[in-house]
């Protein structure tokens, strides 16, 4: 399960241990031979992802086409900064506003799909938008994408963005912020009514849930943080490029969810992006085949430790705590 | 008492593909005690229970209940109409603990699902109000086991918590004794008499002697159509019921 | 009319050969309700272990081989097309082996698993062949074109239509005529009656994740030729063969083959009027015609859909 029984707190240590650890990396990441901008990267995936897994673990809705959102806020941001103005709330906008749209109507025609059908007509989306990336060249700028999307100069408090440092900073604090308000979110009715939904969908229905408008909004929610965590990422990069929408791309947020186990804990996810981008920096520096070795461990993962990391981590935690199964934050998942 | 039925089925029909399932079936539930539903596995009794409840609409007929059209409403609609139902198959939310499955399904909830601030279970008026629905039950002081972890019985009973988490005016049991004991039997037996109190049930079961027991009335569907109806005391009387099946069934 | 005719004929033939692509995906869709994510990497695979046994620039360097080498193109050919299927169907077996473990789990797992291994076998492609481009070399008696009234025809595209043709009807003669095609039937539609059959259904699995991954190769070599050789080719293979299946109906042999010939005369029909578009065509068919019918063409409902 998810959600841990009783009342939820506003801090767990997991939620403390991550916003320390978010909030001091430029202090530390240099000493042990890692770098600002990877930073930057980390903490957006880590929005992207946890949007994500409000679809994957919560509603246990699997998109294979996620990618394209990002995509979406990506370009839709990046459109805004070069056609309207040079802003950073108006592109954030722009890309929150352009990526939910998307996402709102694409799950016109997935609400109502379970299992594989789901499955394939998110692929499907996901490539729809993918080819108009690539080919409608007069406004993405085709396969290059959109170049030279300057960062903002003086956004917020006249902060100097062309710094990766200051940057982290804000994209931490716009991190931090939406952590918590997801955190919130899938402790509210709502979470747990996508679990229900999960869970027994019949039943969902016959306690009184629309299921359909309850898939409809968080499929949409969590295109909209997709986008709006790309909107970041063609402020960081200054670039929209279509690659993050490939399938290909599309399936790596999926095993990074998985491997960090976003099927047993919220914070899945944000183990299963560090672990991600490490494995890309640390293997990647050593072997070009880092990815086989990263198929190899998602493999590996899938049949031995369905759960991921975050599974196994509470495992080890609920073995050494002497029982209390319930006091643990993460939960054993039946074959399910 | 037609006139005063809570509950009014008007010749409902259905099929699957070829198969006729339910042919001209009219039923009436007065709202007082419990009804019960019977006939041998697949008489066309489950088909009944789902088309009543919205699972699915019938092919033809109409269904009142408090006097408003609800035929072909969807589930959750009729949910709100004030009819709620347990099922055969145990549909539990396994990985939410006892209280969790009562608390979400708890109108209070529902009525707070664009409250994203709003913690379900911090509010104490909530969480009371799902205890007792489980105390009701038999289930209290269990309220933190998750409910896949529960012994049969007790999921048995959570599964009618669920389904009286909504106050319903109107409850349907299906098939609750599906795999119980006779030991469970009896303490369902109990259940369902103290519930009966309160609301108005209707029960499907094959189980005859279970069902006699219980029930105020009875109605009899076989072969897809109400072939009898009556008191306990009537219907043990029936030629039809007599000569049918039914008897090896319990 | 005269100026489609060529288009339909273009796109008759891209349809067989789409067929052919989904051949082997529905067969294990259908007896074993895996979604096999991995089917366009074992596509490559195959192909690649083609390229190596015809050779042309490839594996001569081994002397202890070099008299096989020295046969004629034709005979490395037809090795090629008996070999590299084996090849794969033995890697076809690995992975169901591993695949068991998800057997009784949620249907994503498999999806899942089988889209880890399509990573793997990828990024093992490229580690062993590199990312260049690669060709695979036909004998000269299926190359070239000829000229017919107005139009230039390529060889090499009417026998592998042919060739898709001929291996969708020995599939059906598998389906129809051989116990084990009755199995897979009996699989198809209901796992408890295999069982009860008194069939091994472990090995029935085992044989068809191998007869599909088999087909997986066959389908390689032929279409290499066409749409050229690199390592993530198995993604603009699974995509459709995944996409034809849904849209025939899954579980249904004949949907496939029409679910194939539709995507085909789709996209010939797109690529002749709107070239850049015409891979794109494929998708909103689908999503068109799963809008209208839920379950494809022909589909029945399965487990696939919870």
């Amino acid at each position: 399960m998810l959600n841990a029984p009783g009342k939820a707190r506003m801090v767990t240590p997991q939620m403390a241990a991550f916003f320390a650890l978010l909030f001091s990396y430029p202090l530390w990441s240099n000493s042990v031979g890692l770098y600002d901008y990877l930073g930057l990267e980390i903490a957006i995936f880590i929005l992207y992802a946890l949007g994500f897994n409000l679809l994957l673990g919560y509603a246990g809705l699997p998109s294979f086409g996620h990618g394209a959102f990002l995509g979406i806020g990506a370009y839709a941001y990046g459109l805004s900064q070069i056609h309207i103005a040079q802003s950073l709330p108006l592109g954030l906008l722009a890309a929150v506003i352009a990526s939910a749209a998307a996402g709102g109507f694409v799950a016109l025609f997935l609400a109502h799909r379970r299992g594989i059908y789901f499955a394939l007509l998110t692929i499907a989306f996901g490539q729809v938008f993918w080819f108009t990336a690539m080919k409608w060249h007069s406004v993405t700028g085709g396969e290059d994408g959109l170049l030279n999307v300057l960062r903002p100069r003086t956004a917020l408090m006249s902060l100097d963005l062309s710094s990766n440092v200051t940057l982290y900073y804000l994209v931490a604090a716009i991190v931090a912020v939406s952590t918590l308000l997801l955190w919130r979110f899938v402790h509210s009715p709502f979470g747990a009514a996508i679990q229900a939904v999960r869970m027994n969908e019949t039943r969902a229905r016959f306690v009184g849930y629309r299921v359909w408008f309850l898939k409809w909004c968080v499929f949409t929610l969590s295109a909209a943080i997709a986008g709006f965590a790309g909107g970041l990422f063609c402020l960081t990069q200054e670039s929209a490029y279509p690659d993050v929408m490939s399938l290909h791309a599309s399936g790596l947020v999926v095993m990074m969810t998985l491997i960090g186990g976003g099927f047993v804990s919220f914070w899945g996810p944000v183990v299963g992006v560090i672990v991600y981008f490490l494995a890309r920096d640390l293997l990647g520096a050593h072997t070009d085949a880092w990815l086989l070795w990263y198929g190899l461990l998602f493999m590996g993962v899938m049949l031995f430790e369905p759960e991921g990391i975050a599974g196994a981590w509470g495992r080890l935690v609920r073995h050494f705590s002497s029982g209390a199964p319930t006091a643990a934050e993460t939960h054993r998942e039946p074959a399910a | 008492m037609t006139g005063t039925a809570l509950f009014k089925a008007d010749n409902l029909h259905k099929r699957f593909g070829d198969r006729i399932v339910l042919e001209d079936v009219s039923l009436a539930f007065s709202g007082e005690g419990v009804h019960g539903i019977m006939g041998p596995n697949g008489a066309g009794k489950s088909t009944c229970f789902n088309v009543l409840t919205g699972m699915f609409p019938p092919d033809r007929g109409r269904i009142t209940f408090a006097g408003d059209d609800i035929t072909g409403l969807p589930a959750e609609q009729i949910l709100e109409k004030g009819i709620s139902r347990s099922f055969q198959i145990m549909t539990l939310f396994d990985e939410f603990t006892v209280l969790e499955n009562v608390l979400v399904a708890l109108p209070g909830v529902r009525k707070r699902i664009g409250r994203i601030f709003y913690d379900m279970r911090a509010d104490t008026a909530l969480t009371d109000e799902a205890a007792a629905t489980l105390a009701m039950v038999g289930l209290a002081g269990r309220e933190k086991i998750r409910a896949s972890d529960l012994p049969y019985g007790e999921r048995r009973a959570l599964e009618i918590a669920v389904a009286l988490a909504s106050s319903p005016r109107l409850l349907f049991l299906d098939e609750p004794t599906q795999g119980l004991g006779s030991d469970g039997r009896a303490r369902l037996g109990d259940l369902i008499a103290q519930l009966k109190d309160r609301f108005s049930i209707v029960v499907i079961e094959h189980d005859m002697a279970f069902l006699f027991r219980l029930a105020d009335r009875v109605s009899v569907i076989h072969w897809g159509q109400v072939i009898a109806e009556g008191t306990p005391a009537e219907l043990s009387e029936n030629e039809w019921v007599r000569a049918s099946d039914l008897s090896k069934a319990s | 009319m005269d100026f489609l005719l060529p288009h339909i004929l273009n796109g008759l033939a891209l349809g067989l050969l789409f067929a052919l692509i989904a051949l082997g995906f529905t067969l294990i869709v259908g007896v074993m309700e895996v979604i096999n994510l991995a089917h366009g990497s074992l596509f490559a695979f195959g192909a690649y272990v083609a390229m190596v046994i015809i050779a042309e620039g490839h594996g001569e360097g081994i002397s202890a081989l070099s008299w096989y080498y020295e046969l004629p193109l034709w005979t490395r050919y037809l090795s090629a097309l008996v070999i590299a299927p084996i090849v794969v169907a033995l890697l076809g077996f690995g992975l169901e082996f591993c695949l068991r473990r998800t057997y009784g789990k949620k249907k994503e797992y498999g999806l899942l698993l089988t889209f880890g291994a399509a990573l793997v076998i990828e990024e093992s492609i490229r580690l062993v062949w590199g990312s260049a481009e690669q060709t695979l070399t036909v004998p000269s008696a299926i190359s070239g074109a000829f000229i017919a009234g107005d139009m230039i025809y390529s060889i090499y595209r009417i026998y592998a239509a042919l060739f898709a043709a001929a291996a969708i009807g020995l599939v059906w003669l598998f389906l129809e005529k051989t116990p084990y095609g009755a199995m897979v039937k009996a699989g198809a539609h209901d796992g408890e009656m295999v069982r009860a059959l008194g069939i091994n259904l472990s090995r029935l699995q085992l044989l068809i994740f191998g007869l599909g991954s088999a087909l997986a190769a066959l389908a390689g070599i032929i279409l290499t030729p066409i749409w050229g050789l690199r390592p993530h080719v198995g993604v603009d293979v699974v995509i459709p063969a995944f996409l034809i299946v849904v849209l025939g109906g899954i579980g249904s042999f004949w949907g496939a083959v029409i679910g194939g010939l539709l995507v085909g005369m789709t996209v010939a029909m797109t690529g002749a009027f709107a070239s850049d578009w015409s891979i794109m065509s494929m998708y909103l068919l689908l999503i068109v015609v799963l809008t209208l019918r839920a379950r494809g063409l022909f589909g029945k409902k399965t487990a696939l859909e919870s």
